[in-house]
């Protein structure tokens, strides 16, 4: 049996030794996967995790699409990603979707270094089969949603992907992941927001339940630039979001909405860090999940202001829906201010469903189960007004059908 | 139908609020009840509704010979009795609509009906696709109250201070909604008021003066003229 180790080796052996590829890689050897005594690990079902079951793969592999998939598509423009290769993209007036193999952060920082000590994404910068990046010319308003479907046949997926949205532009994309059974998925993101543009990024999760999922997603707002996100993830074995907005300039605003659903022995593990480096700059997040069964929910937030950064205003809501006795959520919300003149808020709460709302709801004759399901689903349906409307309606039936299954027993 | 509320005894919090009050009415029938503040009026009304909290230990309320207190919250109002809030509450991400679908009106032109609903009470049309009394006012969240009971048609809808938060005009349009549902489908109103006003526009077939958790007084219309002169003290139970 080859190891992940040795796959690794003739992965990278068309490469020179002073390849950022296999940089990557022994910097990854060097770091190690993570472990549960690492607190930012804690709760990562990593006992037993070992790279060895994953195998490599140098080319996509063609799987079956489903029937949510097919809906989303007709409601965009498609770019289709399959096992982290871009297989298919739209001709589009004032967008290029391309791939380089050139190694950048739009950060501007060296790769290695931003993610250095993220062992994940170490390995996708080794092995992310290239950089999609999908490119908004400045002044261009596209008029429908660019839909990203983005599949895992294989047992790997490393995507990589560059959004960049010139000056004075606005997108709307949404993500959709499916497939994954067995996998580790390994997003990278990055999403450039030039001055005075305007991204929304809908990043839907929905792997198989056996699927390791660990997501990064950093976005740097220039003056004036809006970015609306939202994630949600419902799918995965392991669904790990770390999801960080810097507003480097003044007058940039960034709004996170993020919403998980726990099912089974699932964990959920998302992170923020809402960065303010200029004055002026605004900060919503709000992270809302439930949790059924005996999964768990991670939330850690971290607000960081810098000093110089004057009247900035960063707000960070966390809501948890206990729906099981031996479900668990845990909220970590942390705050790093540098600077006085700044407003700053937050709040988090961990509970069962609300006894009031759901005898309002009974009183009118909806019966107890069913009003139940109203409130989960209103508590889901909530994080939906922040997606573009095309989609909304689509995605919020889907997650219905995902919460029918959803027993209430706390 | 008949409702028939029989030496009703309610705790709340370990204390006896409702101490044996008797109150019978027929389908299409205005009651109303008046009272000073702590008299037991809002607790009849949320206890009639299964609120949690409020706890039956005597007597009976029955509605066609139906034992009441032995169903649970949705089951009395599928019977025929559905309360409106004195201060509706909101259920984040749910739709009206939803909300009425699930409490069982039919789906067929149920969002029309709602529409009609909310322009005999002058309610925006728009509002009814906020979620449930999310960002409405203190008197919107009242005419969308009135517009879920247009829509379910109880035979009996118990309005807990349904004139409080609303200005002159919106009270006529609520009290002639009313007044008409008693013809549309016979529907009885027990309303809970503190004002006359409400009483402009909907005739009362008897009012009941509540003090102290029991009934003290029964009259026709010419009783909210006594006490709006003489006030609840001539009324007034011992403790």
């Amino acid at each position: 049996m080859t190891t992940f180790s040795d796959a690794a080796d003739s992965f990278l052996a068309p490469y020179g030794a002073n390849d950022v590829r296999r940089r990557a890689w022994s910097q990854f050897q060097g770091v190690g996967l993570p472990t549960t005594s690492d607190e930012v690990w804690r709760y990562a079902p990593l006992e037993g995790f070992t790279l060895d079951r994953f195998r490599l793969v140098t080319s996509p592999h063609a799987g079956p699409q489903s029937d949510f998939a097919r809906h989303l598509a007709a409601r965009g423009d498609v770019v289709r990603v399959v096992d982290g290769f871009l297989v298919e993209s739209p001709a589009l007036e004032g967008v290029t979707i391309t791939t380089t193999d050139a190694e950048s952060s739009l950060t501007g920082e060296a790769p290695l270094e931003r993610y250095a000590g993220d062992a994940f994404a170490l390995l996708n910068a080794a092995f992310a089969p290239a950089t999609v990046v999908v490119s908004v010319a400045a002044g261009v308003a596209l008029a429908r949603p660019l839909i990203i479907l983005n599949v895992t046949n294989s047992s790997t997926s490393f995507t990589r992907l560059h959004v960049e949205v010139g000056r004075g532009a606005s997108a709307a994309i949404v993500e959709y992941l499916e497939g994954g059974e067995d996998a580790l998925v390994v997003p990278l993101s990055e999403f450039q927001v030039g001055e005075n543009a305007s991204l929304q990024m809908v990043t839907y999760q929905r792997l198989a339940p056996s699927a390791w999922h660990v997501a990064r997603s950093t976005g740097v707002l220039e003056r004036d630039a809006r970015l609306r996100q939202a994630v949600v993830g419902i799918g995965a074995h392991y669904d790990r979001s770390r999801n960080d907005a810097i507003m480097r300039a003044s007058g940039a605003s960034n709004e996170l909405r993020t919403t998980y659903l726990g099912t089974g022995e699932q964990v959920h593990d998302f992170r923020t860090r809402q960065f303010h480096v200029a004055p002026r700059t605004q900060s919503t997040l709000l992270a809302k999940g439930a949790v059924a069964d005996h999964s768990r929910s991670i939330y850690t937030g971290l607000i960081e202001i810098e000093r110089g950064a004057k009247r900035t205003d960063a707000r960070q809501t966390n809501r948890n829906l206990l729906l099981a006795p031996s479900a668990h959520a845990d909220s970590v919300p942390n705050l790093e201010i540098r600077e006085n003149d700044v407003i700053c808020a937050h709040a988090s709460s961990v509970g069962p469903l609300d006894e009031m709302q759901r005898w309002y709801l009974e009183s009118r004759g909806v019966e107890r189960g069913v009003a139940e399901r109203l409130m989960i689903q209103g508590f889901f349906n909530e994080m939906m007004v922040a997606l573009p409307a095309d989609v909304a309606a689509l995605v919020e039936a889907d997650v219905h059908t995902a919460l029918d299954t959803v027993e209430v027993s706390a | 139908m008949r409702l028939v509320i029989d030496d009703l005894r309610v705790e709340v919090a370990g204390k006896e609020v409702l101490r044996g009050l008797d109150l019978a009415m027929d389908s299409g029938e205005v009651h109303v009840i008046m009272g000073p503040n702590g008299s037991g009026k809002s607790t009849l009304a949320h206890a009639l509704a299964a609120r949690p909290g409020y706890v039956v230990t005597g007597g009976s309320v029955t509605l066609d010979g139906v034992d009441l207190l032995a169903l649970s919250a949705s089951e009395r109002a599928r019977a025929g009795l559905i309360l409106a809030l004195q201060q509706p509450l909101e259920i984040p991400g749910v739709r009206p609509l939803d909300l009425l679908a699930a409490a069982g009106a039919a789906p067929e032109g149920l969002r029309a009906r709602m529409a009609d609903e909310a322009a005999q009470v002058g309610l925006r049309n728009e509002l009814l696709d906020r979620f449930v009394n999310v960002d409405l006012s203190g008197g919107e969240r009242k005419r969308a109250e009135v517009v879920q009971i247009g829509v379910l048609r109880p035979a009996f809808a118990v309005f807990d201070e349904i004139d409080s938060g609303l200005d002159v005009d919106a009270l006529g349009a609520v009290a002639r909604r009313l007044d008409a549902a008693t013809r549309e489908w016979g529907c009885g109103i027990l309303a809970i008021t503190h004002f006359r006003r409400l009483l402009h526009e909907l005739t009362p077939t008897m009012i009941h003066v509540v003090s102290a958790g029991r009934v003290v007084a029964t009259g026709g219309p010419e009783l909210a003229e006594v006490l709006e002169r003489d006030g609840y003290e001539p009324f007034r139970a011992l403790p």
